[in-house]
């Protein structure tokens, strides 16, 4: 109404002012629409970026328990004294502040000086070279910050009786690149620390204890190789966010549990926002996305037959033995102990490099799982098996001369010379009889038996440990470059073959259990952290079938009670347990070079118990020229008794019977 | 005579909506003055009565003192003492640009230190500016087709720009160009002169912005502070690197670079808080740009406070800020149409002109339609000179409408 007012009256020069005027604050509020509501979005974006300092927090690791819910692997809270460089800038202006005015007077004592020399003022240019730089200045507040830094250090160091000393350099490329952080004075502070602390600083500015979970594994090295070990990786997965300005110590598993079940374990990392001011200084922090706790991994293991198996080796045979125990639970694949020796520890920096590099050791390796071992004898209740099943009577006799020429080859057997039905062959391992009557079978019945344990492929455990192991395909049985040699080589569990101790506790389940062979299972569930998280848990379904032998019941009950015989009378009596009847077979293995020379020696010894009603299988296996069936046969003892004594606290020699 | 301009009865006399907006006006300066500097933990620490909005508070009172006495005094009074202002103005703005006398701040002589306070002779110049004009252009039209009298009125004009552009202070010197324009224009002088003037000025700042911009060194080139030739070349876009001689360090290049980027970072981060304010903003006291010192804190709250503002009120905020502006000019134009003689129109147009100059230029800066120059923004910018010299100017406008036609 105003400008009309003035278009009233016919005022051409006012009117012109006041549409000038008009179209001028049009402008503006264009621009401010434009600015304002247009791209508003845009420059809220700006805002972020330049004010927002993005931390990943990682979730906090889930843990690792055995059945019985022992605790393999878990998080303590490690305190940290960090120093907040935020709280400190007051100071640091002042200490600043003072320096230069004692530079100021240094640098007027100068120009006092030079002014004395040339016997005039000097001339404002004259002056000019007396300035500071801002190089200088820069370096004094670098002076001026360290300083007073230093000084929070030296009391914090006196008041919790710890020296500390701070690095300088280390202390300005935090101050330049990770500002809005606290700088970390200690680490791992103990709990007379803490109390000191908590006494002494309170509420004090600058300084604050910070919780950092640590990875902690209360067993030690038992188990070390199941559970693996984490690597430090800050990087982001799936579902998070990808891109942040600091990363706090995040750890991936590398191999073993830790790696197999990452996925569960990590959790999902969150999103802290810090508020920073213009200086990059911390303002204010709040959780923009908040970290989800991973969740705990449960064993199949059982950690007091773990520990019994780990013990029992060491005692025996010391920590250097390279040596590797499985047990499992025949009816349910369930894996109650996997050792291996020598042991590693799961802190992965806990361990000596230098050892763990020892090429003959090889620490590194789960040799449960991870390496190809020629079975040796204890394949020989397999042979007979598939002897049975192409016909073979089982008390046919073969001549056994001390020795066996397959064509123009000779196999020296070391079971006494004499006559051999299956029973006494296996009890004495002759070499001559499975020879004979594996060669008599046919090689192409015996590569179907064993497809039907599935020797030459992995057994499907998490671990990322596994080696398929080695057997010949029906294929390479049957070209011409396949000859009796070889086969009678695989008829006594040597050549061209390779097992894993996991596969053959596999394989003796599947005699023990009526010919099934199932997928031995590690991991029995996977459940939240906390119980009240509300979330599912998983159980992962216990004796799944991976095949049938398919076999005539009556021929495992031979070979049953020919191996029970084997550890009541023959080479595995070393494993007896009273209480407890076991079915076993030792075997020792060659380990030839290139050139046909023996350089090493695995001996193993297979079993299961109780006869009666089979619940568990052991094998043990060992490397070394000094060992025989035997030795091997004694940790099994060990580890059967440790079963016995869990059966039955109470009465503990008749305990297994009642399986 | 003071007694009956102060009666109950002549009341009505004042124009009541300018004075509303203006009081709106001074109500938001004294809240964001607040917000702007309570925000800075440095200011904040001062004692109450140190503090920056009470300060304003005090020179709102002292300038509406200021601006009511001028009304006391009838126009054509005051008209006849101006060139005494005016020639009094120029003495200060000479004596501002002697070393000892002018005291230097940001690069600029722009101050007379007088002992309490400084103050800045350039606003007040601006104001015995409008009113000498004025009372030259107030002759009758036929004197106006003189060529000489035309002359001198771009002589009346040009003296104060350039000591104004000397100090340096190149935002007061150009808000006097289009206030002294328009006032020729209203005057009725004739469409010829002020067409050529027009195209003169308009050739000319074409001229100067093709030196500055585009010339590369070594050539011929206007000899300005270098921070203004810089302020230029941020808001026309030009990288700093083309202006390094060719055979330059690449060192020196990154320093230049490093050196474009912080001279854009009042632009940036003006623009910054504008735009994050949106639609309706984040709140008084809320604005985070302000707060984390982002927006320099030596000129949030006076020349960048329309960016505290915009960021804390949002869209809605702005559009207060410019419709009490334009309460303000366009009541400002209704005085000039019922001025009771040219002197009177020509002062309401003069002080409507640089009102708007100013609004204009500083909110165009806010958001890069116009370079960053240092002008205030009438009665929000924390400052006693700008606050004073706008309540005078308004005061000068409310006089010619108490004695406007029929009183």
């Amino acid at each position: 109404m105003l400008i009309f007012d003035e278009l009233k009256k016919n005022d051409p020069q006012l009117r012109l002012v006041a549409v000038v005027l008009a179209s001028g604050l049009a402008v503006l509020l264009a621009g401010l629409w434009w600015v304002q509501i247009v791209s508003a979005r845009e420059y809220e974006s700006h805002l972020e970026t330049q004010s927002y300092r993005t931390v990943r927090i990682p979730a906090v690791r889930g843990k690792i328990l055995d059945r019985n819910g022992r605790v393999l692997a878990e998080n303590h809270p490690q305190y940290n004294l960090g120093l907040y460089l935020d709280d400190l800038r007051k100071q640091f202006d002042a200490a600043y502040g003072q320096s230069l005015a004692r530079m100021r007077t240094v640098q007027e004592q100068r120009i006092a000086a030079e002014e004395k020399k040339l016997g005039h003022p000097l001339t404002k240019v004259e002056r000019r070279q007396f300035a500071l730089t801002p190089e200088q200045r820069e370096q004094l507040h670098e002076q001026a910050r360290f300083r007073v830094a230093s000084d929070v250090v030296r009391q914090v160091s006196e008041r919790l009786g710890q020296p500390l000393q701070l690095n300088a350099a280390v202390f300005d490329r935090h101050y330049e690149a990770r500002r809005a952080l606290p700088y970390p004075l200690l680490t791992n502070l103990d709990n007379t620390q803490i109390a000191r602390f908590e006494e002494q600083y309170t509420g004090t500015l600058g300084l604050n204890l910070d919780l950092q979970p640590v990875r902690i594994y209360p067993f030690g090295k038992t188990a070390g190789h199941l559970l693996g070990y984490l690597q430090r990786d800050d990087s982001s997965k799936q579902g998070e966010d990808a891109y942040f300005n600091y990363y706090l110590p995040d750890y991936r598993g590398m191999v073993g549990i830790e790696a197999g079940c990452d996925a569960e374990l990590r959790g999902r990392a969150g999103t802290e926002a810090v508020l920073v001011n213009n200086l990059g200084y911390r303002q204010s922090v709040n959780i923009l996305n908040p970290s989800e706790p991973g969740q705990n991994v449960v064993l199949t293991l059982d950690m007091d037959i773990e520990e019994a198996a780990t013990q029992s080796l060491e005692r025996q045979q010391g920590a250097d033995v390279r040596a590797a125990v499985v047990v499992m639970d025949v009816r349910t694949g369930d894996v109650l102990a996997m050792v291996s020796s020598p042991s590693v520890d799961p802190d992965y920096a806990a361990n000596d490099p230098a050892y763990l590099a020892d090429p003959k050791l090889r620490p590194q390796i789960n040799r449960a799982t991870q390496e190809n071992y020629a079975p040796g004898s204890i394949f020989k209740p397999i042979v007979g098996l598939a002897a049975l099943e192409a016909g073979l009577d089982p008390n046919a006799i073969v001549d056994n001369p001390g020795y066996v020429y397959v064509g123009r080859r000779h196999i020296t057997d070391l079971a006494p010379p004499g006559q051999y039905n299956l029973r006494r062959a296996i009890i004495f391992s002759s070499n001559t009889y499975f020879i004979t009557v594996g060669l008599r079978a046919g090689i192409e019945n015996l590569v179907r038996m064993a497809e039907k344990f599935h020797f030459g492929e992995r057994t499907g455990l998490p671990t990322r440990q596994e080696t398929p192991g080695i057997f010949p395909t029906s294929k390479q049985v049957s070209s011409t470059d396949w000859h009796d040699g070889d086969s009678a080589n695989i008829c006594i569990g040597q050549g061209e073959m390779a097992v894993t101790p996991m596969q053959m506790a596999v394989a003796y389940a599947a005699i023990a259990n009526g010919g099934t062979i199932l997928w031995p299972r590690l991991v029995e569930r996977i459940e939240p952290q906390g119980p009240a998280s509300g979330e599912a848990v998983i159980n992962y379904p216990t004796a799944v079938v991976r095949d049938h032998l398919g076999v005539d019941a009556r021929h495992l009950k031979i070979l049953r009670d020919a191996m029970l015989a084997e550890t009541q009378e023959g080479t595995g009596q070393a494993a007896q347990v009273a209480g407890l009847q076991i079915c076993g077979k030792t075997g020792t293995a060659q380990v030839m070079n290139s050139r046909n020379q023996e350089i090493d020696r695995t001996t193993w010894f297979a079993s299961f118990a109780p006869y009666e009603n089979p619940r568990y299988a052991v094998v043990v296996m060992m490397e070394g020229r000094t060992f025989w069936g035997a030795t091997c046969a004694a940790i099994a003892h060990d580890i059967y008794g440790e079963i016995v004594k869990k059966a039955n606290p109470g009465a503990p020699k008749n305990l297994a019977r009642a399986n | 005579m003071s007694t009956t301009l102060l009666n109950q009865e002549h009341h009505e006399r004042f124009d009541r909506l300018q004075l509303a907006a203006l009081v709106g006006l001074m109500i938001i300066g004294t809240l964001f003055v607040y917000s702007a500097t309570m925000a800075n933990p440095v200011m904040a620490a001062v004692p109450w009565y140190d503090q920056a909005w009470l300060r304003q508070l005090v020179w709102y009172a002292l300038g509406i003192g200021a601006g009511a006495a001028l009304c006391l005094l009838d126009y054509h009074i005051l008209a006849r003492w101006s060139f005494v202002a005016y020639w009094a103005t120029i003495f200060c703005l000479f004596v501002v640009l002697i070393p000892h006398i002018g005291s230097m701040r940001f690069g600029a002589r722009r101050w007379i230190d007088l002992g309490p306070f400084q103050f800045q002779p350039s606003e007040f110049a601006k104001l015995a500016f409008i009113l000498a004009l004025a009372h030259f252009l107030s002759r009758p039209a036929d004197e106006l087709r003189l060529p000489g009298n035309f002359w001198k009125g771009i002589g009346l004009l040009l003296l104060p720009f350039a000591l104004t552009l000397k100090e340096p202070d190149l935002g007061s010197a150009l808000v006097l160009l289009p206030t002294g324009l328009v006032m020729m224009y209203v005057a009725g002088t004739p469409k010829r002169y002020l067409l050529k003037l027009v195209g003169a000025v308009g050739l000319l700042a074409a001229l100067f912005l093709v030196d500055v911009v585009f010339v590369p060194p070594g050539w011929w080139q206007i000899s300005m502070e270098p921070y203004q030739r810089d302020r230029l070349l941020v808001y026309f876009g030009r990288n700093y690197t083309d202006f390094a001689s060719p055979n330059a360090a690449p060192a020196q290049l990154q320093r230049l670079r490093q050196q474009q980027l912080d001279d854009a970072y009042n632009v940036r981060q003006a623009l910054i808080s504008v735009g994050s304010g949106g639609l309706t903003g984040k709140g008084w006291r809320q604005g985070t740009q302000n707060a984390l010192g982002y927006l320099p804190r030596a000129v949030a709250h006076n020349d960048f406070i329309f960016s505290v503002i915009a960021e804390e009120e949002g869209f809605v905020g702005s559009l207060l800020v410019l419709a009490l502006y334009a309460l303000v000019l366009f009541t400002g134009l209704r005085i000039a149409g019922q001025a009771r003689d040219r002197l009177g129109r020509l002062v309401a147009v003069g002080v409507v002109t640089l009102i708007f100059s100013h609004v204009f230029i500083n909110i165009g800066m806010n958001i890069r339609i116009m370079p960053v120059t240092g002008v205030p923004l009438p009665l929000l910018s924390y400052g006693g000179s700008s606050v004073l010299g706008s309540l005078i100017a308004v005061g000068l406008m409310q006089n010619v409408h108490i004695y406007r036609k029929g009183y």
